[in-house]
């Protein structure tokens, strides 16, 4: 799987491309900035975009403006956007064009080498992968009585927030230490206590499920 | 002589009479036409002359006692004026008597009236004592000259009820009765003059306008060098000085308030100003455009000194903050750090004392990194919040309505890029109105709009909760507060139980 990084932080630049390289991924560039970016996923049609949000020279949004860009004219590399903070909104902004191929992690996940490139992998795959945290909020401000989360069991609650990360049933099954057909009653019962239509490929399920937490 | 001095009370009487002082001018007049008639024979039965004109000098103690309101006040006034009336008719029905009986009825009668005119003098003399300045302005001369008169009647009137001849002693009596009169009259005249002096006030106003010039203007005018003039400041809702300070009346003062569509400013003075309350009125008119004047000059003190105030509050604050930070840092993040090397050299020492120590170190290590992360994030969004950075104000506002408890409509009007101490401020209103909602206010719905006009930029969070909150008691909107000030904004808490909380800052920002 072909990766290119975008990071202005050269150490942790040099650090995710020697983490990816160990974990069997073809780190093909690693830029600074946005507009190197774009060129590079132009000219090399990577798998699997690696951004930070804040890069040169503003340091402010460029990164998820690159990656929003992307997204617009290239959909078949996936996006996994690193952020040093949790950011509700940009996840909402970044699901505006779906969640296939999308990712949103905090920079610390970095350091949990499995978890970092199983996510990189799914994205890369045309899945999604969005940070707990991220999730945990989503989940935090539904937490008053009376919405509709509170008919979930807990477990059914714990299913939710994996499936909201964009984990597959199987990667959910062995989280949970659970039988996969087990994790797919629980979806079904999920979707039928929220009043979502049941869908078939995960992307599409990570959507609808987020778009449910932030409705 | 004596018709001369009738004269000047039934002249003082009408001109009490004119000022709208009726039971005063009642009193003076009766009390001319009293002392005129005794001094002539009369065609009545001398008992009968004696319990009506022979009344004169328990009339005057009356007038005296009631002067200037035309009431008396105390009831030892009272008793006193009562007991020189009731001497008057039985010292003047005593021939009705027996000869013995009359004896001792003129004797006792005498001391009586002895007595009476002592209290007179010596009540006077305790009030003049006991007056303000402005008060014993107006019964300084007619009190002195009641008293005098007083005396030298105390001492004449036993000798002429002992049949003695003291001609020089009833002259006396009779000039100084005379000067009653007169110093009432002047009294009065002077009153009417003082209105007058209002005039003068407008020419010294239109010449000179200056604060302490005006509350000057006004003490003179009025006689009282206690008044003092608050001016309405509609931010304290209350009346304060040219410094600033609260005008509240004081021990023993009173207060008019002047409203000119609405207060505009108050008077603390002396009561006895309320003797003469055409004088205060007119005054007061005189002085109004002048009064309104430095009503907004003590707006514009008052502002100035809030916002020299909230500035010192927040060079205050900003001190504390660098020393939580310079703590938080150092307990902290240096700690956290400091470890990390020590475990990874531990690790490393394991490597070959136990290996199998080695990896849960390791763990150790990178939770310990982990642990300094948080914390220098926390610290970060305590400076600055990043967001602002990366995003600016209306993005942020997103982000804090994607994080709020409720749904959070935005609404957005925002040109052009805004001063960064607006925006922070701007966020911080937001954010803090925000959290104080998912506290307390219990609201399904809320909405922040903002918008930039005229040169200030307007946040303002509503929502549809209970209300009730009280900027007084919370100390994170009295923060805000002062940290909108401190950016010549004001902040605006609208917050009625039951219908919902609506916090508006308006921040200057050309």
């Amino acid at each position: 799987m072909r990766v290119v990084i975008a990071e202005d932080n050269t150490l942790l630049r040099e650090g995710v491309a020697r983490l990816l390289g160990e974990a069997g991924f073809e780190v093909v560039a690693t830029v600074e900035d946005a507009s190197a970016l774009l060129e590079e996923v132009a000219a090399r049609r990577p798998d699997v975009a690696v951004v930070d949000i804040r890069l040169p020279p503003t340091r402010t949004d460029e990164g998820l403006r690159a990656a929003q860009e992307i997204r617009r004219a290239h959909p078949s590399t996936g996006v996994l956007v690193l952020s040093q903070y949790v950011r509700v909104s940009y996840t909402v902004e970044l699901l505006g064009g779906g969640a296939r191929g999308l990712g949103y992690l905090l920079k610390d996940r970095v350091s949990d080498l499995a978890e970092f490139a199983a996510a990189v992998r799914q994205v890369g795959r045309g899945g999604s992968a969005f940070d707990p945290i991220v999730v945990d909020q989503l989940v935090g401000r539904r937490a008053h009585e009376g919405d509709s989360l509170h008919t979930l069991t807990d477990r059914e609650r714990a299913v939710l927030a994996l499936m909201a990360e964009g984990r597959t049933n199987q990667a959910i099954a062995e989280r949970l230490v659970i039988a996969e057909r087990t994790v797919e009653k629980h979806c079904t019962s999920i979707f039928a206590k929220l009043g979502l239509p049941a869908r078939a490929d995960d992307h599409r399920r990570v959507l609808a499920v987020l778009r449910y937490l932030n409705a | 002589m004596s018709i001369v001095a009738g004269a000047g009370f039934v002249v003082a009487g009408l001109v009490a009479w004119r000022s709208r002082s009726g039971r005063l001018g009642f009193l003076l007049a009766a009390e001319g036409v009293l002392w005129t008639l005794y001094q002539v024979p009369l065609p009545v039965p001398p008992e009968v002359a004696a319990v009506t004109v022979g009344a004169w000098p328990a009339l005057l103690a009356h007038l005296v006692m009631a002067f200037p309101g035309g009431r008396l006040g105390s009831r030892t006034s009272r008793a006193v004026v009562a007991l020189g009336y009731a001497c008057v008719v039985v010292m003047g029905l005593r021939h009705l008597a027996g000869p013995g009986a009359c004896a001792v009825i003129r004797d006792v009668g005498t001391a009586v009236l002895v007595f009476v005119g002592v209290s007179v003098i010596v009540l006077q003399a305790r009030r003049l004592r006991g007056s303000s300045v402005a008060r014993r302005r107006l019964l300084t001369p007619v009190l002195v000259a009641a008293v005098v008169a007083t005396a030298l009647f105390v001492v004449w009137k036993p000798v002429a009820v002992a049949g003695g001849s003291a001609p020089v002693l009833a002259l006396a009596v009779q000039v100084a009765f005379a000067a009653v009169g007169l110093a009432f009259l002047w009294s009065l005249v002077r009153r009417r003059m003082d209105r007058g002096g209002v005039a003068g006030l407008v020419v010294r106003l239109s010449g000179e306008p200056h604060p302490a010039t005006l509350q000057t203007a006004l003490a003179e005018t009025l006689h009282d060098p206690t008044l003092r003039v608050g001016y309405w400041v509609p931010e304290s809702e209350g009346y304060l000085d040219v410094g600033g300070r609260p005008v509240l009346p004081e021990p023993g003062q009173v207060v008019t308030e002047v409203d000119r569509d609405g207060p505009l400013a108050v008077l603390a003075h002396d009561p006895a100003l309320l003797d003469n309350p055409e004088l205060i009125q007119a005054a007061c008119a005189a002085a109004s455009l002048a009064l309104e004047n430095e009503r907004l000059t003590a707006e514009l003190r008052v502002r100035l000194r809030q916002l020299a105030d909230s500035r010192a509050q927040v060079v205050r604050a900003a001190e504390a903050e660098r020393r939580r930070l310079e703590r938080d840092l150092h307990d902290g993040v240096q700690q956290r750090l400091l470890a990390i090397p020590l475990t990874l050299s531990l690790a490393e020492a394991a490597l070959t004392s136990g290996p199998e120590r080695v990896r849960p170190l390791i763990g150790e290590a990178r939770e310990t990194a982990f642990a300094a992360l948080d914390e220098v994030r926390a610290l970060a969004q305590g400076i600055h919040p990043p967001i602002l950075t990366e995003r600016g104000l209306v993005g942020a506002v997103q982000e804090l309505a994607a994080v709020a408890p409720v749904p959070v409509a935005i609404s957005s009007d925002v040109a052009g890029e805004l001063p960064v101490e607006v925006e922070t401020t701007a966020y911080y209103v937001v954010a803090e109105a925000l959290a104080n909602l998912a506290k307390h206010a219990a609201a399904d719905r809320a909405s922040v709009s903002i918008s930039r006009a005229g040169g200030r930029l307007s946040v303002a969070v509503s929502d549809n909760g209970r209300g009730g909150a009280d900027p007084e008691r919370g100390s994170g909107l009295r923060g805000l507060a002062g940290r909108v000030e401190t950016n010549g904004g004001s902040l605006r808490v609208r917050s009625l139980p039951g219908q919902g909380t609506r916090i508006e800052a308006m921040l200057p920002c050309a």
